[in-house]
């Protein structure tokens, strides 16, 4: 028997304009927690793709137990007891979590020994049973769109199971996960390799890979960097190897200097189309100078805080103060005007107009102002002019400068692009929603240091970011959501990440 | 190495991609309808040189008295002019992301307004009635626009779905005035308007042969222009394109999107409203009632074969009306049915629309040359 259960040997990968993968070659060992640590596309999901057969590789070979494997689908690579839980869950939301499971492989029964059907009382004790055995807590007959997130890819892991899968690869696992969440996964991650199963982790967070994984791959734009025994390495050294250069892990951060209050929310009630209060009575309030962090879990109301202070969404019920001056019933423009500037969460789908240049996105705050218009007509010299300077100021990165086009840029420019926009209007006020969300951690260096540098600047921050991470690192003052209340606000220093934790999970007191 | 298939996606995937994808789609279109004609037994050079015999592109073999190549062109000049007009209304409407199916019902409209208040009015002069003419298709395009632009921003109605529903509205309603009160016995449409409202001047004798001025197409391109301009220079036409492009980002930044949504659907029906007037006191000085004109739905083809650009759409809608207003000839001289026509400038909106599709695989092979490109060269080192 071979040393390795799956060794991949050569791999390479091209797709049109860029190597995916170049020449890699890893070998996994029965029972172990391989990991694969890399930014944003250098090349993780990639490799794992042509493993789970989602992709076949241009050209190097796969071996499972010593034997060279073709898959051309992920069914093949299900046959060779290969499985993936995705970054996105594939999950049928009206479905229980018992069909979810079996769909596919459902076990059958002949009623009146004739007519074919879904055995689904034996599916439904099978994976109580399964879900018994690896302490994964769920019940087979809730359905999805009931079950929070967490719940979801414990399903995840059942189909896995229930499949018989040995070799087990998870796509950014922790992305989406409470701290608390994340400990209970990694326990059940630690029972999964005493069962002897085999775990690929693709991750780009090192503390995760310091806790469990026993080996890890460092890859970087496409190539193998080096494959380094955990227990040997410190978080420093990943860190460096997956970057290419010194990094600086955390944001030298001066003692806060708090001005003038600049946002009062008072009791703010924010309906959605089904007069649902996805914000409920919300009150609080940030000085100049000072970074406000929102923590919680996606989806418990705070970007509809965020939409209802710049504007984009109507309140239900209270006020919104800006330095004095009642907004509440502002339209966008005004406020934006009055001193708000707003870097949304989605940046492709609001941030910016995709088809239009870097130049034109870069002026849509400005285009109607002077030197910028005049009369109604454009004057595009003055276009030029600002965005040339935004883009070395904000080493904007891309193909032709100001006449690229938004949608041909990287993530990280573009984001770049928008925040730049932003902070170049001095406002009072600096919103961020997700401001560092999928991006390499230059960008996010270089995004940190802009809030950093506002914050000396006397601008009032409202961070709103589900990584909680940056929300340790950033913020002077915390308050905590869940469904659309403000469990918690406390200055930063006074919590730690597990007590965040638990109140985004809605325990009053911590 | 440089091949054929390189070739044509580099043209493609270049700085005037859109243009050689117009060109492309022409091309193809002629390759398709070829085909279709030779399947019918008949040669499609033939057809295609008396589309152009019959636009006074080119001369036919003979004429008749006080007529001649100037004649056609004349004619075929009175037919391009609301053609282009209503490709341009569809331009304003698309652009800032609406798609005005409307434009045939606007342009009755109008052309009825403007039938009833002015062409039948004898006592106007013509410098006060073509004028008049043009003042009230510019008013009721607008107004007819605007309620479209209105029922979208405030009942959230699709555009589509309702300038469908007011097209039938507008050809029964005004079908039904002009049957009751309007009509000429003898043909069974509309009386004639006056000679002194109508807005292309016939019979006017140049180079000793009979000869239409038509004052539309001169509107028509001044209008052309204008749309680019406003379009490309003016904060208004930023605004649109914002909206027309991505709307939340629109709202996002704080454009009035209500506001630009009713302005734009105006503009476009304004468009519309002078392509009505051209067309039935310039091209005809009748309405056939109940019935919408094939015009209002080819320029969404034109407007596209145009890559939605006012000035590229003056090509395109040279080329669309050089089948529509040709088919008469050549189905004289082809011996096919002028039908053919319609069949042509619908194979044409196919490829036309085509297009991005076109360019991104154009993309795709000119990124996987380059990496083969590359790959080539590493292995050579």
């Amino acid at each position: 028997m071979s040393e390795y259960i799956v060794e991949m040997r050569r791999i390479t990968k091209r797709f049109p304009g860029i190597v995916a993968n170049d020449d890699v070659s890893i070998g996994i060992r029965r029972g172990e927690v391989y990991a694969l640590l890399g930014e944003n596309g250098a090349g993780k999901s990639t490799l794992m793709s042509m493993l789970f057969g989602m992709y076949e590789p241009d050209a190097g070979e796969i071996l499972i137990d010593g034997e060279k494997v073709v898959f051309h689908s992920s069914n093949d690579a299900a046959a060779r007891n290969i499985g993936m839980v995705h970054q996105h869950f594939k999950l049928v939301d009206n479905y229980t979590i018992a069909e979810n499971i079996v769909l596919g492989i459902e076990p059958m029964t002949r009623k009146f020994g004739i007519f074919p059907c879904v055995d689904i009382k034996k599916a439904n004790e099978e994976i109580a049973e399964l879900s018994k055995r690896y302490g994964l807590e769920v019940n087979p007959l809730d359905r999805i769109e009931d079950v929070p997130v967490s719940v979801r890819q414990r399903v995840e892991i059942l189909k896995m199971l229930y499949r018989k899968a040995e070799i087990m690869i998870f796509d950014e696992p922790t992305a989406v996960l409470t701290p608390q969440e994340i400990d209970f996964l990694l326990g059940i991650i630690d029972g999964l390799r005493r069962d002897g199963k085999t775990i690929i982790l693709i991750t780009h967070k090192m503390e995760e890979i310091k806790r469990i994984a026993d080996r890890c791959a460092i890859l970087r734009h496409g190539r193998l960097i080096d494959v380094r025994n955990v227990a040997d390495t410190s978080i420093q050294e990943m860190a460096n190897m997956m970057v290419g250069r010194q990094v600086n892990m955390s944001q030298a951060k001066d003692e806060p200097v708090f001005r003038d209050e600049v946002l009062k929310v008072e009791h703010m009630t924010v309906k959605n189309e089904h007069h649902f209060d996805v914000v409920s009575d919300v009150s609080f309030s940030v000085r100049g100078g000072e970074i406000f962090a929102i923590a919680g879990v996606s989806g418990n109301g705070q970007t509809e805080i965020a939409d209802a202070i710049a504007g984009l969404i109507k309140i239900a019920e209270g006020r919104i103060v800006l330095s004095g001056r009642e907004i509440t019933a502002l339209p966008v423009r005004e406020r934006a005007e009055a001193g708000i500037s707003y870097i949304p969460e989605d940046r492709q789908g609001t941030g910016v107009v995709m088809d239009f240049t870097l130049r034109d996105n870069l002026a849509l705050r400005e285009y109607y102002k002077e030197p910028f218009s005049g009369k109604g007509i454009l004057h595009f010299e003055a276009f030029e002019k600002y965005a040339d300077e935004l883009i070395s100021k904000y080493d904007i990165r891309s193909a032709e400068e100001s006449k690229t086009i938004m949608r041909s840029m990287s993530g990280g420019n573009q984001q770049k692009a928008i925040v730049g926009r932003e902070i170049e209007e001095h406002a009072k006020l600096i919103i961020f929603v997700q401001p560092t969300r999928g991006l390499d951690i230059g960008a996010i260096e270089n995004i940190h240091r802009h809030i950093l540098a506002e914050r000396e600047r006397g601008a009032a921050i409202l961070l709103i970011s589900l990584e909680l991470d940056e929300i340790m690192a950033l913020a002077d003052t915390i308050g905590v959501i869940y469904s659309g209340q403000l469990l918690k606000i406390a200055p930063a220093s006074s919590l730690t990440s597990h007590d965040v934790g638990r109140y985004m999970m809605g325990v009053k007191e911590a | 190495m440089k091949t054929k298939r390189h070739i044509l996606s580099s043209r493609l995937d270049g700085k005037y991609a859109s243009v050689w994808v117009s060109v492309l789609a022409v091309v193809l279109t002629l390759i398709t309808s070829g085909i279709i004609l030779l399947l019918m037994g008949k040669n499609p050079l033939t057809a295609f040189y008396s589309f152009l015999q019959g636009c006074g592109l080119a001369p036919k073999a003979n004429y008749g008295g006080g007529s001649g190549m100037l004649s056609d062109l004349s004619d075929f000049l009175n037919y391009l002019a609301p053609m282009l007009l209503a490709s341009l209304a569809f331009i304003v409407g698309f652009k800032a992301g609406l798609f005005n199916i409307g434009i045939a019902g606007q342009m009755l409209l109008s052309g009825f307004a403007a039938t009833v208040i002015v062409g039948y009015n004898r006592s106007l002069p013509a410098g006060l009635a073509k004028p008049l003419v043009a003042v009230i298709g510019i008013a009721v395009g607008g107004a007819a626009g605007a309620l479209v632009g209105f029922l979208k921003y405030r009942f959230n109605i699709h555009e589509v779905v309702s300038t469908i529903m007011i097209n039938y509205i507008i050809s029964y309603l005004t079908g039904f005035f002009i049957n009751n009160h309007f009509v000429d016995m003898l043909t069974r449409t509309s009386r004639i308007c006056s000679p002194e409202s109508r807005l292309t001047l016939t019979g006017v004798q140049i180079a000793g042969v009979n000869c239409k001025v038509p004052f539309g197409i001169v509107i028509a391109l001044i209008m052309a222009f204008a749309v680019q301009f406003i379009f490309e220079r003016t904060s208004f036409g930023f605004e649109l394109k914002a909206v027309g492009r991505n709307i939340k980002c629109a709202k996002y930044i704080g454009i009035g999107v209500g506001k630009s949504l009713v302005l734009s659907m105006t503009f476009s029906g304004v468009l519309a409203g002078l392509a009505g007037v051209t067309y039935y006191l310039g091209y005809t000085n009748t309405i056939i009632p109940k019935t919408l004109v094939g015009m209002g739905y080819d320029s969404i083809s034109v407007a596209l074969l145009g890559n939605a650009s006012p000035v590229g759409s003056i090509f395109a809608a040279f080329i669309v009306s050089i089948f529509q207003q040709g088919a008469n000839y050549m189905s004289s001289i082809a011996g096919v049915a002028k039908e053919i026509a319609s069949l042509i400038t619908g194979i044409l909106l196919l490829y036309a629309s085509c297009g991005t599709y076109m360019k991104m695989k154009a993309h795709s092979v000119i990124l996987r040359d380059a990496s083969r490109e590359e790959q080539r060269k590493e292995e050579e080192t």
